[in-house]
């Protein structure tokens, strides 16, 4: 059986089964979602982290590329309590660590209590703990990741649906799920997706009815040329933002953000709608959250649990956003019509009715 | 920063900084007795409702036939009520009670269905209480399957193509012949696409009377019957989708539209069987996310559009169809909490009923706390990071003649959960918990039986005959070929079946990882228990939270799960208390629960064991409880002071009190399950070093009350008499002994217990046929030979004794030993010698017992007490028997001292909670030092059986020595007359006009009905020319229960059900059960 030693920030090394070989590093979190492990270890949020399921049994009914989010496996490695052998030759050929027969409960506690946390992991037949401990040492904070985007990024913008007959988006791509992209295809826009470091003049080549910014990993912060477009079109065109979106929406606004304990990831988490006093279900997967929508801004949506904001409207542009992931995949699917309320905003009798607001 | 609050976002007209707020008083109905299809769950979440109700300040009123519930413990409610669950009766309660509103779903199907009646009569409207919650249309629109088709058509949802064959206003099923019937019938089957279909009749529990139906002619009896037992006449036709797996959603919505699943639920049966009888894993395992999303969707939608407020389910059928979501069907809903719903909310933590009543007075799902984390709410979606599996247990012990093939309509009687980390680990637990053991001999049986009889037809023993295959050499595919089982799950049953073959050649861990028990092991590698210890990776404790972790908890919820290979060896300290959070260092206790519901076993060990924990509470001890039923009050979260969700083994109960550092263990509440694990227990507490005893009447003493030679002998010591007789090693020997005793003798083998396979014998040629047919006697194994009291008066007397020096806690020294016996109740059974206590009728107090009679019961009674060195429960079973020359005798039949299935009824008809002072006599109180009285009632209160046949075509439903009965009613009045009609009304056995047709030794039954002699009585009762059957012939019987009309199977309850007819004069007495008069005074004392 091949070694498997995962190196805890704090001294702590865990041994398990080594189910795909490498060593790696990473920023140690956890989702509590028990379905669509193919949607989560595709999503491009988890760039430079270590996920853990914890669910125990992740792989059960198989993989397909069909329910994948991007084209590639994002998390630097994989931890669980059992991993079917689908999913462990999948994230093999990713080669993409994976480590299962964990006490995940365990890992989803500590960090729980101390926080996400950085670690260093060592699979292969040959490693040592000393491995992991190695990788640790070598481990960065998420903040001091600055170019993340670049790693999740298209290179050159993209076009979708160039024959529909809906709003023109311009989607600036910080790392998006292929979820929205196809929520706005559905809705037959046109979506550009843009470099993470677009310029303002690519984006006026495009002539969009709506900028999107998409989610993504990291800390906000290190996404100025975003913060900067959302600076440079929102008196002009509606924005539209999502999870680090949203975030890079409200910096740009004049808000603020900080890094959250160990962040919400998972399929469960409650949003109340303060006009409608009505509470849905939410994806989410973010470790950064908005502690200031700022001066145009005000919070429309809260977490019931945490009383953090979801939803940000704009007080004097026309501006809507969400924390949490509307576009679902994995989760629930109670909140796509997010992307028929972005759209509406580009309609022609759209500013009378956010004025109203 | 934790937790909106709704008063500082919303405005609500609820105010939740006023707890007290609701002064509305709210009519709770319970589920009535324990059947098939309607078990403890209704009791679980009544019981859960009250609390909630009375939280925010509501006046609750309770009313509910069963007393074996928590929910009509007197403090659960405001006013309880125990009265038949009749329109008559409630309409009465209605009148004295007033209240402002109904909530129906919290009583199962019989909540709804009485619910309903009182809506139509008006009752509901002359007394302006409004129905809370779920409204009446939207019942009537998921119970009317053809309405609910159109309502599912109309918003998009695809549901398996049906139509319904119903009768006209007028017309009965008698008026069709065969060929119009058949018509019928056919045209329907062309209109859902052919054969096979489902046929269902509406408006039944637990799905009686439906099924996949392959054949025409079987299909057209099928309808003809449902036509008559359907309450609105119809019978459903419905296309097979035999084959899907299915799923269950439980939904939450409150009256904003919050609309939330607690959790989905996957059957591993694939479609046909149902959801009751299916082994179930939550969550679903095979379903990927879109799929799971899309039903989940669905749920939500169908449960808006059906306005449901509160808790509900929705069944689907789920199939990959290669796209990636899958297709699905939307099966059913259920429209109230329900059997699954317990399951969910144990599974889950979320609780159900609780938030099912706020919800029900106005509250919003935000408003309403999550008492498991303390700092979320109720507006959530539980996550789950361990796998829960839920296996039911049938009666196939009890009923020979019945086919145990396992389909749409339910045969068992209860179901056990287990939560662990793997989907093998869970699944073991889960199937020791039921405590069943196949009574196959797999040497036996060749590979094409396996095939056909035990994997092909589901069974319940098919998942030991999966295991059996792998040991065989079948591979994964073809198993799932034979069993329609998913792939995934064959895989795992595969893994389990290897690491029994591991662990017999000498490599335990597997065996441990999927979930055996070292025991298991050690004996499957015929080693000892330490051995297998010092390898395996132990187990350790982890919490249920409701959030996979994400928060931390505030409940003493734990499950135990095994290490990992990276942590062999045993563990000990804080690394095998886990997750716990309890405080070693004060006084505590264990007590064990009774595992699944099965007949004998009843909701009366749930209610002793609740009781006990109750009672240690009170006195300040912590109450630790190891069960693992769903669907009790006993495994709710807010019970206990630490709950384990568990098997009941030896092992498993030694390691919660070695973790929670208990002073003590409880097995005399738990049933024959807990009083089993009495011995071993002791044993495994002390090979650990365990400071810590089994409390009460000594393990010892327990053992020598069923050892019939020592008890025996105790017996003529205290010269107590008994039934003579002997044992037999061969059919001679067993003559011999007859002619001494003398005819009729009562004969069944010694190494059967609890009354299986006795009988009744008159002549030589009934014990020579007994013993060829069925027991074949001979000296490995003998059988007992008895007396037959003949016409003997049966007696049940409860009593609690503080005699003994109990291995209580600290607090207990030898000298602290009392020296009293209180009596709770003694009761004479309706039926005469010869049919098990627990399936007569019995009264309290006794009616034909004159005072020196009662004073020698006391007085044996005293002398079994104080003989076994009682402490704690104690349970005699006596008969009384005045012979030719007018001498009454008192002889002992049986005495065991532990809690008993009449300590419910005991407590509710005296008002003496004698479970609760046993508790505390055994954690060292003495009922001096308690200031206990005995109280004799001045009302008579009768238990009436509940008894299953018609959920069981084949079964015999003569009475015997074998108990049959499921549940049970109380009826109470000031006469003996009313209490049992009352008792009658109760189970729905109350008819007193019509044709009958009387074929016992019974007269006067012609002043009230048409008396008829025919030839041939089964075929007139199918012809349905009888409206009632007072007979004992098996045959006409059968038809009785199959055509659904009242009947009286033996002489006793022919007479006793005439008196009472003769004497009601309408007048019901209903009135609370504190409101009844008692009497201070000793039972049996001059």
């Amino acid at each position: 059986m091949t070694a498997a030693y995962i190196a805890l920030e704090g001294g702590h090394v865990l041994e398990g089964r080594g189910r795909a070989p490498g060593t790696t590093r990473g920023e140690l979190v956890f989702t509590t979602a028990y379905t669509g492990y193919e949607e989560s270890l595709t999503d491009p949020s988890y760039e430079e982290q270590v996920l853990t399921f914890s669910y125990p049994l992740i792989g059960n009914y198989g993989v397909r590329e069909e329910r994948f989010e991007s084209e590639r496996v994002h998390p630097r490695a994989v931890l669980a309590r059992e991993l079917t052998d689908d999913v462990a030759s999948w994230l093999e050929a990713e080669g993409v660590p994976a480590v299962d027969h964990l006490d995940t409960r365990e890992v989803v506690t500590d960090i729980r209590d101390s926080g996400a946390m950085k670690c260093g992991i060592a699979v292969g037949d040959d490693v040592t703990p000393e491995d992991a401990i190695a990788e640790l040492e070598n481990c960065i904070a998420m903040s001091d990741h600055t170019e993340i985007g670049a790693q999740v990024s298209v290179d050159t913008t993209t076009t979708y649906g160039a024959d529909n007959d809906g709003e023109t988006v311009a989607l600036v791509d910080c790392g998006v799920k292929g979820s929205i992209v196809t929520s706005l295809l559905e809705r037959d826009a046109t979506v550009h997706v843009l470099p993470h470091d677009a310029s303002v003049a690519d984006v006026e080549a495009l002539g969009p009815d709506i900028l999107f910014i998409s989610n993504g990993p990291g800390d906000p912060a290190n996404y100025e040329e975003a913060v900067s477009l959302v600076e440079a079109f929102v008196d002009e065109v509606p924005v539209a933002g999502i999870c680090l979106g949203q975030q890079i929406v409200a910096r740009a606004l004049g808000g603020e953000t900080e890094k959250m304990a160990f962040g919400h990831r998972g399929v469960n988490q409650p949003v109340m709608d303060l006009e409608s006093g009505r509470v849905v279900m939410t994806t989410q997967n973010h470790g950064y959250t908005v502690s200031d929508p700022g001066l145009h801004l005000e919070i429309s949506q809260v977490n019931v649990n945490d009383n953090t904001p979801e939803g940000l409207v704009g007080t004097d542009y026309d501006v809507i956003t969400r924390q949490y992931h509307p576009e679902a995949n994995p989760g629930p699917h109670d909140t796509l019509d997010f992307f028929d309320d972005v759209l509406a905003m580009a309609a022609p009798d759209a500013r009378a009715i956010v004025a109203d607001d | 920063m934790y937790a909106l609050r709704s008063d500082e976002q919303m405005s609500t007209d609820h105010d939740p900084g006023d707890p007290g707020a609701d002064g509305r008083t709210i009519l709770l109905i319970g589920s009535g007795p324990i059947q098939i299809g309607q078990a403890a769950e209704f009791d679980y979440s009544g019981a859960q409702a009250c609390r909630a109700l009375q939280e925010e300040g509501a006046h609750v009123v309770l009313v509910n036939s069963n007393p074996a519930t928590i929910m009509t413990d007197p403090e659960m409610a405001d006013r309880v009520y125990i009265e038949p669950i009749t329109t008559d009766a409630i309409a009465e309660i209605i009148r004295k009670e007033r209240p402002d509103g109904v909530i129906a779903g919290l009583g199962g199907q019989t909540g709804l269905n009485v619910t309903a009646e009182l809506a139509e009569e008006g009752i509901l409207e002359k007394y302006d209480v409004e129905i809370m919650g779920t409204p009446l249309d939207t019942i009537y629109a998921t119970e009317d399957r053809d309405l609910f088709r159109k309502r599912m058509v109309k918003i998009g949802q695809p549901v398996p193509r049906s139509t319904t064959i119903s009768l006209e206003e007028g017309e009965t099923v008698a008026d069709f012949s065969e060929e119009a019937l058949g018509e019928r019938v056919e045209a329907a089957v062309d209109e859902v696409g052919g054969l096979p279909v489902i046929a269902r009749t509406t408006y039944t529990l637990g799905g009686s009377g439906s099924g996949v139906v392959e054949e025409m002619d079987e299909l057209k009896e099928r309808v003809r019957t449902g036509l008559r037992l359907s309450r609105n006449n119809e019978v459903l036709i419905t296309e097979s989708i035999a084959g899907w797996v299915e799923l269950e959603y439980e939904v939450m919505r409150d009256a904003d539209d919050s609309c939330i699943i607690i959790c989905n639920m996957e059957n591993i049966d694939p479609m046909g069987i149902h959801t009751g009888e299916s082994t179930v894993v939550t969550p679903s395992q095979v379903i990927p996310d879109d799929g799971h999303q899309e039903m989940r969707t669905a749920a939500l939608d169908v449960i808006r559009e059906l306005g449901i407020q509160g808790g509900c389910n929705i069944q689907f059928a789920w199939r990959d169809d290669g796209t990636p979501g899958g297709e699905y069907r939307v099966v059913e809903v259920n429209p109230r909490v329900s059997r699954s719903s317990a399951l969910a909310s144990k599974a889950t933590g979320y609780p159900i009923a609780r938030v099912t009543a706020k919800v029900a007075l106005g509250l919003r799902l935000h408003e309403i706390d999550n008492e498991i984390t303390g700092e979320t709410t109720a507006a959530f979606e539980p996550a789950i990071d361990y796998v829960v599996t839920k296996v039911p247990r049938w009666p196939k012990d009890k009923f020979e003649d019945v086919d145990f093939e396992l389909g749409t309509a339910m045969k068992s009687t209860g179901e056990a959960m287990a939560i662990g980390r793997t989907f093998e680990e869970s699944l073991l637990k889960a199937l020791r918990s039921t405590e069943y053991e196949p009574s196959v001999d797999w040497a036996d049986v060749s590979d094409d039986d396996l095939e056909t009889e035990y994997l092909e037809k589901p069974t319940p023993d098919r998942p030991y005959a999966m295991f059996e295959a792998f040991d065989r050499g079948y591979t994964v595919e073809e198993i799932c070929d034979l069993t329609g089982i998913y792939e995934w799950y064959a895989e795992r049953y595969e893994k389990v079946a290897d690491g029994v073959v591991a662990a017999s050649e000498g490599n335990f861990a597997d065996a441990a990882i999927t979930g055996r028990t070292n025991a298991e092991i050690a004996t499957a590698a015929g080693t000892d228990v330490a051995s297998v210890e010092a390898e395996v990776p132990g187990r350790t404790y982890k919490q249920v939270d409701t959030c996979a972790g994400e928060f931390a908890a505030q409940t003493p919820y734990y499950y135990s799960a095994r290490k990992s290979e990276f942590e062999a060896g045993p563990l000990i300290g804080d690394a095998a208390a886990g997750e716990l959070e309890v405080d070693r260092d004060v006084e505590s206790v264990v007590v064990v629960g009774g595992g699944p519901i099965r007949i004998g076993q009843g909701v009366e060990f749930d209610y002793c064991a609740v009781h006990a924990i109750q009672a240690l509470r009170e006195i300040g001890v912590d109450a630790h409880v190891v069960n693992n039923n769903p669907e009790t009050v006993s495994t709710d979260y807010d019970t206990s002071d630490g709950l384990f969700f568990d098997p009941i083994t030896a092992e498993e109960v030694a390691d919660a009190a070695e973790a929670t550092g208990a002073d003590g263990v409880m097995v005399q509440f738990g049933g024959q399950t807990s009083v089993d694990i009495g011995e071993p227990l002791e044993t495994e507490l002390e090979r650990r070093g365990l400071d810590c005893r089994v409390m009460g009447t000594s393990v010892e003493a327990m053992d020598l009350a069923e050892d019939r030679d020592r008890f025996n002998a105790l017996m003529d010591e205290l010269g107590i008499a008994q039934p003579v007789g002997g044992t037999a090693t061969s059919e001679s020997e067993a003559l011999e002994l007859a002619h001494e005793i003398g005819y009729p003798v009562l004969v069944r083998p010694s190494y059967v217990l609890g009354g299986r396979a006795m009988r009744v014998v008159h002549d030589d040629d009934e014990l020579e046929h007994y013993i060829e047919e069925a027991v074949r006697v001979s000296p490995d194994k003998p059988i007992l030979v008895d007396q037959f009291l003949d016409g003997a008066v049966e007696l049940d007397v409860d009593a609690v004794a503080d005699v003994g020096a109990s291995h209580a806690p600290a607090r207990q020294t030898e000298s602290d030993a009392g020296e009293d016996v209180l009596i709770g109740g003694i009761m004479e059974h309706v039926e005469s010698a010869g049919i098990h206590s627990g399936d007569s009728a019995c009264m309290i107090p006794p009616r034909s017992l004159d005072a020196d009679t009662l004073e020698r019961v006391r007085e044996v009674t005293q002398d079994i007490a104080v003989a076994l060195e009682t402490v704690g429960l104690l349970n005699v079973q006596l008969a009384v028997k005045t012979d030719d020359d007018g001498e009454t005798e008192v002889y002992v039949l049986e005495a065991n001292p532990r809690s008993s299935r009449t300590v419910p009824f005991v407590s509710k008809a005296t008002g003496v909670p004698i479970a609760k002072l046993a508790a505390k006599v055994m954690a060292g109180e003495t009922l001096e030092s308690l200031g206990a009285t005995e109280q004799v009632p001045d009302h008579t209160s009768i238990k009436e059986v509940v008894l299953p046949f018609d959920r069981l075509p084949g079964s015999d439903p003569r009475l015997g020595p074998e108990m049959k009965s499921t549940g049970e009613v109380m009826g109470t009045a000031s006469t003996f007359e009313t209490a049992y009609w009352k008792a009658q009304q109760a189970i729905g056995n109350d008819i007193s006009a019509g044709t009958a047709v009387v074929d016992l030794e019974v007269d006067g039954f012609e002043t009230f009905f048409d008396l008829t002699t025919v030839d041939d009585v089964p075929q007139a009762i199918r012809d349905g020319e009888v409206d009632f059957l007072v007979s004992d012939d098996r045959d006409a019987l059968e038809s009785a229960v199959t055509e659904d009309i009242p009947y009286l199977s033996t002489e006793a309850s022919a007479r006793a059900y005439l008196e009472a007819l003769e004497a009601f004069d309408g007048d019901l007495e209903v009135e609370t059960v504190t409101d009844r008069p008692h009497r201070v005074t000793q039972w049996g004392a001059r």
